[in-house]
């Protein structure tokens, strides 16, 4: 039985995110959500597994790797994932390889001298707040993440609330 | 004969491509994404040049495909009007769905038009011997192999089948990869795999250096079922005039010579003229 630990480490800007702009724009403007979608939030979510080790503090140490703390904040969750009500979050991941997440793994194993870490996993969460009860906002996210947040060819994408 | 050059946030490539449209003596003018839509069915063709449309934002070339003027390129595109999409261009002509289009020629302006992603340009990764080498941004010159039969697309309409191209490439992007059943079956049976990565032998060798991205089948280039919409990753535009030629290639020294990227825009003004 793996005993392994999963750190979760959701990040976000502090200062305006262009990029989370762009999409809430052309979602109002382009794609017609504008009498339901109040705004679009962004975050990174880092997945890293371990197999030993306090994961706290290991958690403390990736965060100063992957976190630039002038301008993102974050917070920790271990062996949980859980967001926020008021918005309905998508993650999307690839689901092709993930040069990006290999790289992470082996910058904090073979460079950072973490052989404790197992995997690392790295997503995009969308944080959409609609103006609509929760059913239809699911309905409406699930539109939103198939029409525009994902190719599907390689993107995935999952309603995390 | 009129080609409009589009220019969305971000692309870079636009002015040198146009000094490429006029070269070869077609007329031409850069066409801002917001200008209306409507004013695309005076131009002949459309050149869709490379850069960062709306920074990558989300992902290359799909925000721009939600614009207006990507809904009435595709109208344009159903009139058999030539478009060419240069690296950036072409990641927006797969998000918008007119590359490969097998989903666009039921009707267009139908729902169904609008647009199946059939593909995707991912992220690069370099693979030789078996294990990634290195992976994202990465610029280059690269030997081309024109895979279809001349006058099957309008890109390449008046080069022959195992002409030899070397043009530079630039880009994070290019990784053709597809979860579409049959797809890349098809787009060979059909000619419309435009041109693939080769050594300078034209020799196919799907792996680092000579596939530079790791695209499926060292696949460079695509066009549309009818032929007129060609995509690209490789900027024809970097490789018109000899003397854009890198130092080591001798013919950067015969400054009357026309350089290899010129026959693109050649070949998009012979189609013209023949399907006029």
């Amino acid at each position: 039985m793996s005993m392994n630990q999963k750190i979760n480490l959701r990040v976000w800007l502090k200062i305006p995110d262009a990029e989370a702009a762009t999409v809430k724009n052309t979602l109002i403007r382009r794609m017609g959500y504008g009498n339901v979608l109040a705004d679009v939030k962004k975050e990174r979510l880092f997945s890293i597994e371990v197999d030993s080790g306090d994961p706290a503090e290991l958690a403390k140490s990736f965060a100063k790797e992957l976190v630039n703390e002038n301008k993102e904040s974050h917070i920790v969750l271990i062996d949980e994932l859980q967001f926020e009500e008021g918005y309905v979050p998508v993650k999307v991941a690839l689901h092709i390889e993930d040069g990006e997440a290999i790289s992470i793994r082996e910058r904090l194993r073979s460079r950072l001298g973490f052989e404790n870490v197992a995997d690392v996993k790295k997503a995009t969460v969308w944080k959409l707040y609609f103006d609509t009860l929760k059913p239809e906002a699911q309905m409406a996210a699930r539109e939103i993440a198939e029409k525009l947040l994902i190719n599907p060819h390689k993107d995935s994408y999952e309603i995390m609330s | 004969m009129k080609i409009a050059v589009l220019q969305f946030p971000g692309t870079n490539c636009e002015f040198e491509t146009l000094v490429a449209v006029k070269a070869v003596g077609m007329d031409g003018e850069i066409f801002r994404w917001n200008r209306p839509a409507g004013e695309l069915s005076g131009f002949d063709g459309f050149v869709i040049p490379g850069g960062f449309s709306y920074q990558d934002r989300l992902r290359a070339g799909v925000i721009a495909s939600k614009e207006p003027v990507m809904s009435a390129l595709k109208e344009e595109a159903g009139k058999g009007k030539p478009i060419i999409g240069i690296c950036n261009g072409f990641q927006i002509l797969v998000e918008t769905g007119l590359l490969p289009g097998s989903a666009n020629h039921n009707g267009v302006g139908s729902e169904k038009s609008c647009g199946n992603v059939e593909m995707a340009l991912a992220q690069n990764v370099m693979i030789s011997q078996g294990k990634i080498v290195r992976r994202g941004y990465y610029c280059d010159w690269v030997n081309l192999r024109h895979e279809a039969p001349s006058k099957r697309c309008s890109g390449s309409f008046a080069i022959e089948r195992g002409a030899l191209l070397k043009i530079p490439i630039a880009h994070g992007e290019g990784n053709l990869v597809t979860t579409t059943p049959g797809l890349i079956k098809k787009l060979n049976d059909e000619g419309q795999v435009v041109f693939r990565y080769c050594d300078k032998n034209g020799r196919i060798i799907n792996e680092f250096p000579f596939n530079v991205n790791g695209s499926t089948e060292s696949i460079a280039a695509i066009c549309n079922e009818q032929g007129n919409v060609l995509g690209m990753m490789p900027h024809p535009e970097r490789a018109f005039f000899a003397w854009q030629l890198p130092a080591f290639d001798p013919r950067k020294q015969r400054t009357d010579e026309p350089g290899p990227g010129r026959r693109v825009f050649e070949s998009m003004k012979r189609y013209i003229e023949v399907n006029a």
